[in-house]
């Protein structure tokens, strides 16, 4: 039964960045919606403002103007401590350049959102297995990360992403550091993830990354200057 | 966040930069080590100084002419020429229920066959014996008719006659001090090092001899005073103080004092010594900190990124600020582990260097105190929280989006 507000809502949300005497509008009046379920890619050039809309989609930063609602809550007004709760919970990060810790195992980075959460040490490890072999690295639990290849790092960091059933998986650009074949296994596990219904959010530059999204929002100097539904997508959802 | 695995975190990381960690705790580990060796040996030091003086007598009372300024000596100036000859023999008189005994320390050449070498002479009286619990082996002690006399005799301390005469017996050889011929009448038994002096090296002539054929003037350098009655002490050294200020014309140039004065003294050098000490080696300490915080801020530099993806991912500020603030008093409570030891070896190092190095030193062991560990310990922790609180809070306060994007 989905419930009768969007996942995200973002009205009339601006950024603005004050670097001495210039402000600059890094988010200009941007309003969007994006339901449960789907999967989004934002596309722009560097600098068109795709990463601070990731910063203010992922609770890293707040708008300066205009309101987002997550799940129907204004993010805005929220205390860091909130925020800090609500990515641990509800957003589950994938990133470029990975960002898993070096000196740790595959495992104890994906346990790393959980024993943030709270959880048990023991429920920490079962967990962080179970996802681990859901991205196939069952065999590479305890590989530190430089023991890995880009790929399987990446798949590191997608367990980690989903380690607290996020609402949310945000990916900035996920394949931008792989090979073409490690990258579309990549995206592969994003059309199995989509199609069990995680809603994910995929920033990028590059088109043909973008056109394997359901939605295509296109961004350019802080305005969303198209919003496309792509009908057929990958052979997946069909 | 688990502690638990905070501390296990911090371990890696210190182990992952080795040299530098070991680097950083060399700050902490010498500091903890000179607190800890530093309390040790001014402890050893003053149980060493209070046996010292105690083992010196009881019922001891000491004057000596003291130093004037500049000032107060243009103002005396032949008025007073400070303790002499007559005033012992006056003392004597007017307070026979005493034992005086008058001091003269000279250095002078000293000669028997081909051997010569320079030494202390001391010019005393035949109470010195008593009064020290001090007497001769072989021969005699100086006597009443020595003194009046101004004999031209010497008594020998052990080490002092095997020097000069092996082992052939000392008693009726000559033997030269400074331009004089003098005979050994007596040996001194064996009696070591007390206070710093070494009893067995000592060599003992009339005062008189001393007074009149070496020195010249009748200045004496300083009595020591037997008192029977322990009761009459302050009584005594009140009279005797005023009566010799009678005698200098009314100039106070001698200084009377007991052993309880004596005590106070080094009690109050030995405070003096803890400060200094403890002061310096507080600011090792505080070194060592600075180093941690040194290098803890550039671990949180170093790691920017971590921090960012720790908290995008759920880390709270205060699990931040606990990871790093966890790490620096890994550091510097390690440091402070190994201090205690280095410390604790340094110590007894020290004893051991005394006891071979200082006349008299054998006996200054370092006394270690747990209450020193303890200290010396809880103020590494301190430093490494104080210290490390800073970088902590810097590393709490990231920003989590420009931390993650940092290069």
């Amino acid at each position: 039964m989905a419930q009768d507000f969007p996942l995200i809502k973002f009205e009339h949300v601006s950024k603005i960045y004050q670097t001495g005497e210039i402000a600059v509008r890094a988010l200009d009046d941007v309003s969007f919606t994006i339901h449960r379920g789907e999967f989004v890619a934002i596309i722009g050039q560097s600098g068109s403002g795709k990463t601070t809309l990731l910063d203010i989609l992922g609770c890293l930063n707040r708008p300066t103007e205009g309101e987002y609602q997550l799940n129907g809550q204004s993010i805005q007004t929220l205390s860091d401590h909130a925020l800090t709760t609500i990515r641990n919970q509800q957003i589950g990060f994938i990133f470029q350049t990975f960002q898993l810790l070096p000196r740790k195992t595959a495992l104890e980075n994906v346990q790393l959102p959980l024993l943030y959460a709270g959880l048990s040490r023991v429920d920490q490890r079962e967990r962080a297995l179970e996802l681990l072999t859901r991205v196939g690295l069952d065999n590479r639990t305890h590989h530190y990360t430089n023991q890995l290849s880009g790929g399987q790092q990446q798949r590191v960091a997608i367990a980690r992403a989903l380690a607290n059933k996020p609402d949310i998986v945000l990916a900035d650009e996920p394949t931008g550091n792989l090979d073409s074949q490690s990258g579309q296994d990549i995206l592969t596990m994003f059309h199995q993830l989509h199609a069990q219904g995680q809603t994910i959010i995929m920033i990028t530059h590059d088109q043909d990354i973008a056109s394997q999204a359901q939605r295509r929002i296109s961004v350019a100097d802080g305005k969303i200057v198209s919003d496309d539904q792509v009908m057929t997508s990958h052979p997946l959802m069909v | 966040m688990v502690l638990g695995s905070i501390i296990l975190d911090s371990f890696k990381n210190l182990s992952a930069n080795l040299l530098r960690s070991a680097l950083t705790m060399l700050g902490v580990i010498i500091g903890v080590a000179s607190v800890i060796s530093m309390i040790a040996i001014v402890e050893g030091g003053q149980i060493w100084l209070v046996s010292s003086i105690e083992r010196l007598g009881t019922n001891l009372l000491f004057v000596w002419t003291k130093s004037l300024t500049i000032e107060e000596q243009r103002m005396f100036q032949g008025r007073s020429t400070g303790l002499n000859y007559d005033d012992y023999q006056a003392i004597r008189q007017k307070f026979p229920q005493i034992t005086v005994v008058p001091r003269l320390e000279l250095d002078l050449q000293i000669k028997a066959g081909d051997r010569h070498f320079s030494g202390e002479v001391t010019g005393t009286s035949p109470e010195y014996s008593k009064a020290r619990n001090f007497r001769a082996a072989q021969g005699r002690f100086l006597l009443k008719e020595d003194i009046d006399e101004w004999k031209r005799i010497a008594v020998l301390g052990k080490e002092i006659a095997e020097r000069l005469f092996g082992s052939e017996s000392a008693i009726g050889k000559e033997v030269h001090i400074g331009n004089q011929r003098l005979t050994v009448v007596g040996v001194m038994q064996p009696k070591g090092i007390i206070y710093g002096s070494n009893y067995d090296e000592m060599i003992f002539v009339p005062i008189t001899t001393a007074l009149r054929r070496f020195q010249g003037t009748d200045k004496l350098r300083s009595m020591l005073i037997h008192v029977p009655q322990r009761e009459t002490m302050d009584r005594v050294m009140e009279q005797l103080h005023a009566f010799l200020i009678q005698r200098h014309d009314g100039v106070d140039d001698i200084r009377v004092r007991n052993q309880g004065d004596f005590l106070n003294a080094v009690d109050r050098t030995i405070w003096t010594f803890r400060i200094v000490l403890g002061g310096i080696a507080i600011v090792a300490l505080v070194v060592g900190g600075i180093g941690i915080m040194n290098i803890m801020l550039v671990t949180v530099t170093e790691r920017t990124r971590e921090i960012g993806l720790r908290k995008a991912i759920g880390a709270r500020r205060q699990d931040i600020l606990l990871q790093f603030l966890i790490e620096s008093v890994t550091l510097s409570v390690v440091g402070g582990l190994i201090g205690v030891f280095v410390g604790i070896g340094v110590a007894y190092g020290f004893g051991d260097f005394v006891a071979q190095a200082m006349p008299g030193g054998g006996d200054w062991g370092a006394v270690i105190r747990p209450s020193a560990i303890v200290i010396a310990f809880s103020f590494a922790m301190v430093v490494g929280v104080f210290f490390g609180l800073y970088p902590a809070i810097k590393a709490s306060k990231l920003d989590p989006a420009e931390a993650l994007r940092y290069q």
